[in-house]
Parts: C-alpha cells; structure tokens; sequence
C-alpha cells in the first residue's frame, strides 16, 4: 500500500475542514497539511449549501450572554455549556477573518455596515448573510485562499478507517480511497482532524448533499471515539415537497420564517397558533417541524402530505428581492414562492450529537481532533438557524490551531501495518463475491424505516424494532456485493456500499440513544414520554463501540457551570413533567 | 402514465475501452423530475456500473454539469419537462478530458482559474469590514459575479476554450473581474497583468456562448468587457 506521510490529515473539506487547513498552515507554514474530500475541494457537504447565515453578535444592542442563552435555550439547556460559550464567543472574530482575511463580503445593510437578518429562536436579529445563498460565498472564498497556500488536497479522496498507533493509544492517521482509481493508501499523520459533516441522509426525507453520509462519525466511532446525545437529530421544518425527485426535501430557508412567512395546514389554518401562540412560525426548528408533522400526521395535511408555507403575503417584490435563490428553486417545480403558497414538509437536516469534544476539538483519542457536524454537545438537543455554520467555522478555526500546536512539538508515530491491511481487505469485499446483496435496496429500507421508527415522533416500541432491524442490515451490508468486479475507478456502487455502511454505524448510535432517552426534549420526541422531564434528564448520553454489535453506554448530568438549574424554567419547555 | 423517457448516455472507460459508445435506457418518469434524477434511476436500477458526479442536487456546488441533447447543464437543475421531448441523450461536458462516463477531469479548468490568482489578498491598512452603502457604486456587480459555482457549464461552452488550450476561459476570467474590481484587494493591478495577455480577455471574442449556458445567470461576458476596459485604462495610466 502507498503511504503519504504528513504533518496533519484534515477528513472534509466544507466550512470546518477549510478554515481548519487554513488555520494550520498559517499557524506553522512548514507543516505538511493534507486535505482529503470526498467530492471536489470546495463543492462537496453543507457548508456550500449555507442559505441562511451565520449568527454573531455585532451589534452593541446585542451581546455575547443573549447569543449564549438563545442557544441553550434552543438546545433545551443539555449543551456542553463551554462549547456553546465558545461558539458565541469566537464567532465574531471568525466573522471577521472571514470579511477581512478571507475576502468574503456580507450583505450591507442601509449604514453600509454588515447586515443581520432575523432568524428563528433569536431574541435580536444577529444573521449575517449573502442573500439567501451565503454557502456558495463562503465556501469559494475560502477555498480560493487554499489555492494561495502550500496545502496538499486529495480530491474524490475519502477517509475509510482511522488508524491507530503500535500501542493502540493513539490516532496516527488514516486509511484512504482514492474514488477516481478505487486505490486504498495510508496517510500517516501527526494529527488528524475528522471534519466530514453529519449524516441526515439517512432518513427518507433529507436536506444535506447526498455525499453526506455520517462518514466521518462512523470513522471515529469504529476507532473507540466516544459520542454524545446521538439521539438529537434536527428536522427542518420547512423542505420543498417535489415528489420522488432528488429536491424533494430540500430547504426553503429560514430566514422566509424569520421575515413572517406564516405555515397553513390543509384545511387552511394557521395551527401554529395552537402549538406556539407566542412565536408561531418563528418558533425554534424543532417545535415547528414536529407541529407540521403532527398536523400531518392527524390528517389536516395536503394531499402530498405536507403544510402549506405562504410568503406572498409579504409582497411579491419584497420575496424576490430578498429570496432570489428560494424563488428560483420553486420555479423548478412550477410554482411562485412570491405569489402563491408552496408545500412544505419536515426535512431531516443536522445532526446535534456527535464525537464528544473540549473547547480544543480534542476527542477522547489521542491525535484525533473533530470539529463541525461531526462532533456534538454544542447544540445540545437543538439547533438553532445560523448556528450551524457558525460552528463549523468556529470550530475549524480552533482545531487548525490546534492542531498546528501539537503537530509542531509531536513525532510521527507509526501506524499498525497489519491493521492497515486487515481494514483495506475488509473493505474490498465487496469485489470478491459473485453475489451478493444489492446495497440500494438496503440504502431504500434504512431510509424509510429510520423515517417511519426513529423520526420526529418516537416510541420506545418503535425504536426497538428500529434497533434489530438495523442489527439485521447491518449484518446485510457486510455480504453486499459490486455488480462490476473488475471495475474499480470510479465506482459508485462500492461507495454507496461504504456509504451505507457508515450510515447504518451511525443509525444504530442514533436509535440507541433514542431508546435510552425516555423524555422529550428539542428534536427528541417520544410518544410514550412526551413531557420534558428536568429533574431525571438534564443529562447527557454518550455512547461508545462495545464487544461485536454492542454499544456501550452511560449517562452523566449536564455541567450547569454558566446557566445554572435555578436559571432553567418551565415556560422554556413544551411541556414540563410535574413531580 | 406518461411514456417513458428514452435515454441515450455516453460511456467510456479510458482504462480499458478503444472507443466510447451510448446506451440506451428506459426511464420511467415522475413529476418535477430532474436530468439528475435520471441518471441515478439508471445507476441504481438499471446499471450500476454507470458513473457520474453530484453533491448538493440543489444548484449550489456545480457538480453535475453535463452536456444534455446538446447543452451544457446542471443536471439537477434540468428539468426533465424543460427538454420538451422524451428523448435525451447525456454527454460529458465538452472541453474536459473523460475519467469515466459522465465523469470530467476539472483540473484544467481549474489550473486556469489558479492562474489569476483567485485568493483575495487584503491591504495591509484595512483590519475591519469595509463600510459600503447598499446604494452606492462601490460594488459594481461583483456581488452578482460571485455567485459563480464553477460548475465549468461556461468553460465547456466557450468555442474560443475549444481552439485555444491556454485561453483562461470565462470562469477564471470572470473570478478575475470580482478581484480586480474590489477595492479592499491589495494585488489588483498584479491580476490585471495576468489577465492582460492574448490568452487573457482578448481571446474572448463576445459570442456570448458563455452567458447562454450559465446556470446562475451570470455574463461572463460582462465581467471581461469590463477588465479590457480596465486593462485600457490601465496603458493611458489610469486605474480605477
């Protein structure tokens, strides 16, 4: 097997990854940092996909406590309280890096200074914005300034496997494929960094890029990293309703929520009304996709089994003008964002937990940082609109730096050959059989049982069903095979393969943790325990690999250092469990 | 039930074929259905060995472009109504070499736009975000410009990029323009040197080919009439 050896492997290249490898070389530009993605540098993930904004605190109305409280609040106060303080805390500078280093340049508002829309859950209005497709700015300016640098990029590269050390106490690297040649090789780092997005595609209805699938999380998990709360998956109450084509469940942003967009069921109510009557429709993401879901669910639905976004209302020229890029998608399907209500369905969107990381992105092993969607507890049990590329930029600053830190004082250590070998054959398997399972059956199963078990409305029944049929696929996808043996560059097949495999890891964390969860809480909804319950579960839950299908898991309260227990009252929850 | 749709799609091997050839696929269709949704009914259902490139499926990252009943597209902006016939034949996009079906090698449209140097670099003085009334002038149309997602729909349509290999293309150029343009950079006139040249914007002979495929409804056309004005300006000693 070939072997690159570098200073530090970056996982992803999307907002996190970037501004992570930009970070480390500027910190220290002999270090040898390597960039892997999955797609082409800068096109691949979510952050590209950014429509919203970026929340910071600029204005002096604001500040950094009301950006921190809107957050835990949000989260249903269970969010690692000082990776949500350093969110809110470095965001302005990383704001500011990227207006005035990285070139990018936000819209102004009438004083000519940076604009800040309002977004949903937000006590001031603190979104930063380029109209309402600000990922493509982000992300091109920032991969722009990668091409200005001495940084490697591996691109249609994916990471399969993490290695670890010839003690087993450390990460030293990782397995790789190259997907235009189907080559597996070693890179051997100082310091790896794990920055390759969430896995939302693992539900039927989903809002991120389709190369997204929680590769990165199953990388880290199968290497002994520990999770938390991986039971927070956020659904985005506003996904475009297109039928069986791909844009089904793609996002009509939230910044049209945010201006007054009003949601009507099909009978034509406001029913925001009856769930949220104080915010309605610029509640928090969690609360409106899940009244959206049970108006649905109770047959108050439109024939597509959606609710109705209205807009129009706000003026034909103000929606154009504000939401050119939404308006163009609704045209694909034939309908006019600006003049008429568009169906609307909950979309699984953004993955809250994640690898449990410290304000360092420093995971539980050795020489593996993880920042962005990968890692969780930032969030807590719900995010909130804007906070999301907030954090990978935050975050990738952080870990680049740090990074660049230990990289600069560490040796290389060598990875285990004969586990390289193992793995790399592990995952070849799929081109040794003359048959075997076809893994797009498999992909379309896991969608719609994930959809229809462990969605936005939870039973502890359903999960355990949910939980032995993934066991069973799990066990599946390990006997799927290659239509084409012989044609290994560029095969979509063997990637979907992996593809499906690291979804499956990562659904079995998602289900687990659900069950275990035996209150509702933000994105975590359980039929059978529908209340909020703050005496048993300000609680974390983590989750590690066990023995064979295991997970081993544990629970352990929330640290209330910041926002304490007295500071958490009824009226932030639904509905709260009297004792 | 409508009839389904009768795709042609292009293969080719580079590792083991002599030549490329076309399949030929049924494909059921379904309402608000994409180009991109076409080709991965055929790679899921119908052949698996086919390849070709996606990400976001929303038109955001550019990575689907193809060349579809004789245009360059995004596929999953493409609907498949909007081709008004049940006929279509799928291509790689032209003026790209071929990893695999569908698949193009996007280096040389990128070692282009690494060539006039796409990183904004700031002046030293300025260490805050710049104040800019919405209204004024002072943005011109970068803002729009940048909407660009390097899908390399324009660079395959380019008949000047077709003749000429080391012409920059309208992406680049474009890229160019937005930098050039923006008051905070610092290598504005150093960028201007690189675009000034016979394969720089006076290769662009203003057929608009560019402009005619671009799926963010960007000209580039625009954008390199405006650096030749400024390049110019730039020999009468002026520079704005």
């Amino acid at each position: 097997m070939e072997v690159l050896k570098a200073d530090i492997l970056i996982l992803g290249a999307g907002g996190a990854g970037l501004f992570a490898a930009l970070h480390a070389y500027d910190r220290n530009p002999r270090l040898k940092v390597v960039v892997a993605t999955k797609g082409l540098i800068g096109k691949g993930g979510c952050s590209r996909m950014v429509q919203g904004g970026l929340n910071v605190v600029l204005n002096e109305k604001d500040s950094l406590e009301n950006h921190f409280q809107d957050t835990l609040k949000g989260g249903g106060f269970i969010n690692n309280q000082e990776l949500a303080w350093t969110l809110v805390s470095d965001a302005p500078k990383a704001v500011h890096e990227l207006e005035v280093k990285v070139g990018c340049f936000f819209d102004r508002g009438e004083d000519g200074k940076i604009h800040q829309k309002p977004f949903a859950g937000q006590s001031f209005d603190r979104t930063v914005h380029v109209a309402d497709l600000t990922g493509i700015q982000l992300i091109s300016r920032m991969t722009d300034q990668i091409y200005a640098r001495n940084i490697q990029v591996l691109e249609e590269t994916r990471g399969l496997d993490l290695l670890s050390s010839k003690d087993g106490h450390r990460i030293v690297g990782a397995l790789l494929s190259d997907i235009r040649t189907g080559e597996i090789f070693v890179v051997n780092a100082k310091v790896t960094i794990v920055a390759t997005g969430g896995c939302a595609s693992m539900y039927k209805i989903s809002a991120p890029s389709f190369d997204k699938t929680g590769d990165g999380m199953a990388i880290c998990f199968r290497a002994g990293a520990e999770f938390v709360d991986m039971e927070m998956v956020q659904f985005h109450p506003t996904g475009l309703v297109a039928g069986r084509s791909r844009l089904n469940g793609s996002l009509l942003e939230e910044g049209l929520r945010g201006s007054g967009a009003r949601l009507y069921n099909g009978l034509g109510e406001r029913f925001m009304e009856r769930y949220d009557p104080v915010r309605l429709e610029r509640s928090t993401r969690d609360r409106v996709a899940r009244s959206s879901f049970m108006e649905i669910m109770a047959g108050r639905g439109t024939e597509n089994n959606a609710v109705y976004l209205d807009a129009s209302h706000l003026g034909a020229e103000f929606v154009e003008q504000k939401f050119p890029g939404m308006v163009e998608r609704v045209k694909d399907i034939g309908k006019d964002l600006a003049r008429e209500k568009v169906e609307v369905t909950p979309t699984a969107h953004y993955q809250m937990g994640g690898v449990r990381i410290d304000t360092h992105c420093q995971s539980n092993l050795k020489g593996l940082l993880v920042c962005g969607e990968d890692a969780g507890g930032v969030h807590g049990a719900n995010r909130l609109g804007g906070n999301g590329i907030c954090d990978s930029t935050v975050y990738g600053r952080r870990a680049g730096d740090v990074a660049a830190a230990l990289a600069s004082e560490e040796d290389i250590h060598p990875y285990q050959e004969t586990e390289a070998e193992r793995m790399r054959m592990g995952w070849l398997r799929p081109f040794l059989r003359e048959s075997g399972e076809n893994v797009y059956e498999i992909r379309d199963e896991i969608e719609d049982l994930m959809w229809e078990k462990a969605g936005l409305l939870r039973t502890g029944n359903k999960l355990t069903e949910a939980a032995e049929r993934l066991d069973y696929f799990l066990e599946k996808i390990d006997s799927a095979n290659v239509a084409h043996r012989y044609l290994a560059h560029y095969n979509m097949e063997w990637n979907n393969i992996i593809d499906v495999t690291n979804l499956i890891t990562v659904c079995r964390m998602v289900v687990n943790s659900a069950r275990c969860r035996e209150e509702s809480r933000g994105a975590h909804y359980r039929e059978d325990f529908p209340e909020t319950d703050n005496e048993k579960w300000l609680i974390n839950i983590y989750q590690t690999k066990g023995e064979g299908f295991h997970l081993n898991l544990t629970q352990k309260p929330v640290a209330l250092n910041r926002f304490r227990r007295d500071d958490i009252e009824d009226r932030f929850f639904e509905k709260v469990k009297k004792k | 039930m409508c009839k389904p749709l009768q795709v042609k799609v292009f293969r080719f091997n580079p590792e083991s074929d002599v030549a490329p050839k076309f399949d030929d696929f049924e494909v059921p269709v379904f309402d608000n259905m994409a180009v991109l949704d076409v080709v991965i009914h055929i790679q899921n259902y119908l052949d698996r060995s086919l390849s070709f490139r996606f990400s976001c499926r929303i038109g955001m990252c550019g990575s689907c472009a193809m060349y579809v009943n004789g245009r360059a597209r995004l596929a999953c902006r493409t609907q498949v109504s909007s081709l008004k016939t049940r006929d279509i034949t799928i291509m790689p996009l032209p003026n790209f070499p071929i990893i695999r079906d569908l698949v193009v090698d996007m280096e040389p449209f990128f070692d282009k736009w690494k060539k006039i140097k796409p990183y904004y670099v700031p002046k030293r003085e300025l260490d805050e975000p710049v104040t800019v009334q919405p209204n004024s002038n002072e943005r011109e149309f970068i803002d729009d410009m940048l909407d660009c997602i390097s899908c390399g729909c324009c660079y395959s349509a380019c008949s000047m990029v077709a003749t000429n290999k080391d012409y920059l293309g309208p992406a680049a150029l474009n890229r160019a323009y937005t930098l050039i343009a923006d008051k905070r950079d610092a290598i504005r006139v150093e960028r201007l040197k690189v675009v000034d040249r016979s394969y720089g914007v006076w290769r662009c002979h203003t057929q608009f080919n560019c402009a005619e495929v671009c799926p963010k409804n960007i000209v580039p056309t625009r954008s390199i009439q405006n650096l030749k004005r400024r390049c110019v300006l730039k020999k009468f000693g002026i520079f704005k």
